[in-house]
């Protein structure tokens, strides 16, 4: 995958914000600014998600060019940390896939259901390729995104009524109310 | 530089402001008291209040101090009153209007730093607010001690630190540097590297292990500087208001 160009904050070139700070004060200003440099580099590069175990992998959590890396155990805590807020979700119990949301799962099913009524797609189905992939949607935030985040965003337009799944071995669709 | 820009920074940091809110009001709590009721009009008449109480202010070192923290925990410039209240208190047009932008500079910077900046950084970033005239660039060392020390009326809030060689830092959140902490940032000047160690201090500066790590502990606990474990020899402890990359940045995390 090809690295878009993100503009590093100075945290970046400090050696010591890679290894998680003793001091309480300091240690919270430093896992914000990593909640916040993740979501944007994730966002940035449309990457939807961390495997921690090749965590790194990514210029992210490996800076080469002072060859400081970030801790496992600690890149799972932030992602911890940014969970609360609804930012990001561990897929499997060992929490070493994460699912990482720059927008909520609410954020996203509200992209899509402006644009379902946006473009009168109230009472059509749609595959989940076509809301994903079709040409329609280019340019839209949403373009591209991982069918797993998708499913779970048109669940919560499910719970609001605004539309139902129909998912099974052969077509994964949806229908918008 | 604004001075509205200013004030809107003064009550974004929170940090500042919870640091103020928790100094003790274990003196002269009446007194105290007694200005915080009257804080609630005053916003709108700060120089008949700075003139009734002129004579505590003058003569109190401790009245001053907490007078400026409770401004400061309520977004007030108390600096931005006007001519009357500093010239009773002896300060020049000046060096009040540079006292203030130093304030402003350390206050928006001190969630990077822990509330410690190079005075040539200080300089080069109020040369930058200031704006072009000529009589903007022509901010001396020399002037900006001065502005720096006039603020130390207010008790331990501003410190100006020498740290050798002509170089000079200001302190702008109360601690304790005692003259080992001063030394440490003296040779964290000198090594124009951000940091140190327990191994440097001790072959620079002669020091013991147990004085050297006793040092860099505490600066680690006042919040001025990192630990990094990544080295392969020891443990590096670096100083955020010396980072360039840190002063330079004007981003807002």
């Amino acid at each position: 995958m090809s690295e878009v160009e993100i503009e590093w904050p100075w945290q970046y070139s400090f050696p010591p914000f890679f290894t998680l700070q003793p001091h309480p004060e300091t240690r919270s200003k430093q896992v914000s600014a990593w909640k916040s440099l993740i979501l944007e580099y994730c966002q940035k590069n449309r990457l939807f998600i961390i495997d921690v175990r090749e965590a790194h992998q990514l210029p992210l959590f490996h800076n080469s060019s002072i060859n400081r890396k970030l801790d496992p155990s600690v890149i799972i805590s932030i992602l911890s940390e940014l969970s609360k807020t609804g930012n990001a979700a561990a897929l499997d119990k060992p929490r070493h896939r994460w699912e990482v949301y720059w927008h909520t799962l609410e954020e996203w099913a509200s992209m899509i259901y402006e644009y379902v009524c946006d473009s009168g797609m109230q009472n059509s189905v749609l595959t989940l390729f076509e809301l994903a992939q079709g040409d329609d949607v280019q340019g839209r935030d949403f373009a591209g995104i991982h069918t797993d985040v998708l499913i779970k965003a048109l669940r919560v337009l499910e719970s609001e009524r605004k539309c139902e799944l129909i998912l099974s071995d052969e077509d994964q669709g949806v229908k918008f109310f | 530089m604004r001075r509205r820009a200013g004030l809107g920074a003064i009550q974004k940091h929170k940090l500042e402001q919870e640091k103020y809110k928790d100094k003790g009001n274990e003196i002269q709590e009446n007194q105290f008291e007694q200005m915080t009721k009257q804080l609630e009009v005053f916003k709108v008449n700060l120089e008949e209040f700075a003139t009734k109480h002129k004579n505590e202010i003058r003569k109190n070192p401790e009245f001053r101090r907490q007078f400026q923290e409770m401004c400061a925990s309520i977004g007030v410039d108390p600096l931005s009153s006007g001519k009357g209240f500093w010239s009773v208190l002896g300060i020049g047009d000046f060096y009040y209007e540079l006292a203030v932008q130093i304030v402003e500079v350390c206050l928006a910077t001190n969630y990077k730093t822990g509330g410690l900046i190079g005075l040539s950084e200080l300089r080069s970033r109020l040369i930058k607010a200031r704006g072009k005239g000529k009589q903007h660039q022509e901010i001396t060392q020399d002037d900006l001690i001065r502005a720096a020390q006039k603020l130390k009326i207010f008790g331990s809030g501003f410190t100006v630190v020498p740290v050798g060689k002509g170089q000079y830092m200001v302190q702008s959140i109360p601690g304790e540097l005692s003259m080992d902490h001063t030394a440490v940032l003296q040779q964290v000047t000198h090594s124009n590297q951000a940091f140190v160690s327990v191994g440097y201090l001790r072959r620079e500066l002669g020091w013991e292990e147990g004085r050297a790590r006793k040092a860099l502990e505490h600066m680690v606990q006042q919040g001025l500087a990192w630990v990094d474990l990544q080295n392969l020899q020891e443990k590096l402890y670096y100083f955020p208001s010396l980072f360039n990359a840190c002063i330079d940045s004007s981003s807002d995390f």
